[in-house]
């Protein structure tokens, strides 16, 4: 199922099909891959593909290997990510998590129920009480005056905990990657293990977003 | 991305910023988060038990422009309604009101869900507080 960006008789570069990142790697759906086969793949085709190697073609053919080697780029820096690998599959799989919240927002207010917060309160707790101290941190440099040792440390440990919960979340992620993956193949339509994997990465990575948020704000606070 | 004047009044001058006694009878909490964009955004209400109004209400949020200005705004708007009236304030007025652009929409989202989650605790306490026995002050 390797996306055809050549002709078969010909070998001239072909107009850019619809396809996604996945099959234009010839990879099937799956979220464990093989990236230093991926890297040397995208090296090969990036060769093949250059717009240089094409200055005396037709025009046709020298746009569509622009074209073909941008969605190249775009696909490699996509799938070589295991964040952005994961969002990228959630999208295909039409799951919107740009519109998440608002979805849930909406579906409270129609049925007029309680609507499920998509993040857990303790998590935001925790990031509230820590920006709380960011800012403290932040006033008193303004007023001139020395950081106060005791919350310097105090996030300083907050930081190493943070990190590694985010090494954590990672794992996670990889573990909700092995029970997609191992659905492939027999995947049909409303697969409710493929769902319920789904569902778990959008968890992992709610969660991830605020944790690497966190240590971002702390790392800036402290070398401030 | 340019605020509208709106967004940058509100934003240069919050109203009601601050907290209230979260341990209170009286006051509902409402904590929430957008994982969109990391924002969190705890807003406070203070509820007169009688009459049922908002007299009193608070926030502060850690976020974006249209987070801090949704949130200010929803303030300004649900003190001296009553828990019912805040109850029908929907995040369309909000992005109305301030103008806000569609990757924005997800702020008004959540001061809405702010307001609610606030009364929905200020309920949770006064139906604990109806089941137990009334305590007379000395």
């Amino acid at each position: 199922m390797r996306a055809a960006h050549f002709c078969e008789s010909c070998g001239k570069v072909q107009p850019p099909a619809p396809t996604d990142y996945f099959s234009y790697f010839g990879l099937p759906r799956k979220l464990n891959i093989d990236t230093a086969q991926l890297e040397r793949e995208f090296y090969r085709l990036s060769r093949k593909l250059h717009p240089d190697l094409y200055a005396r073609a037709s025009e046709q053919e020298q746009e569509w290997s622009t074209e073909r080697s941008s969605l190249l780029n775009d696909a490699y820096r996509t799938l070589r990510d295991p964040v952005a690998r994961t969002e990228y599959l959630l999208k295909l799989e039409g799951v919107q998590l740009e519109e998440q919240s608002k979805a849930a927002t909406d579906r409270a207010r129609e049925s007029g129920g309680e609507k499920k917060q998509v993040v857990p309160p303790e998590l935001l707790e925790e990031v509230f009480e820590l920006n709380m101290q960011l800012q403290e941190l932040k006033l008193s440099k303004q007023m001139g005056e020395a950081a106060d040792e005791r919350v310097v440390r105090d996030l300083t440990a907050a930081k190493q905990g943070f990190e590694a919960r985010l090494s954590g979340l990672d794992q996670r992620l990889q573990q909700t990657w092995a029970a997609w993956d191992e659905r492939s193949g027999q995947r049909h339509e409303g697969d409710a293990e493929s769902r319920k994997a789904l569902e778990a990465m959008v968890e992992v990575l709610n969660t991830r977003s605020y944790i690497r948020n966190l240590v971002r704000d702390v790392n800036a606070a402290l070398e401030a | 991305m340019a605020y509208s004047d709106k967004v940058i009044d509100h934003y240069n001058n919050p109203r009601n910023v601050g907290s209230l006694d979260k341990s209170s009878p009286e006051v509902g909490t409402g904590l929430v988060g957008a994982p969109e964009c990391g924002d969190v955004m705890k807003l406070q209400i203070k509820v007169n038990r009688e009459t049922q109004v908002i007299e009193e209400a608070k926030f502060k949020t850690f976020g974006c422009g249209s987070a801090i200005a949704s949130s200010s705004l929803a303030t300004e708007w649900v003190k001296g309604k009553t828990v019912d009236e805040a109850l029908s304030i929907k995040n369309t007025d909000i992005v109305r009101e301030l103008s806000l652009p569609p990757v924005k929409i997800h702020c008004s989202v959540l001061a809405e869900d702010a307001i609610r989650a606030a009364i929905r605790d200020w309920k949770t306490k006064q139906e604990q507080t109806a089941s137990k026995p009334v305590e007379t002050k000395a």
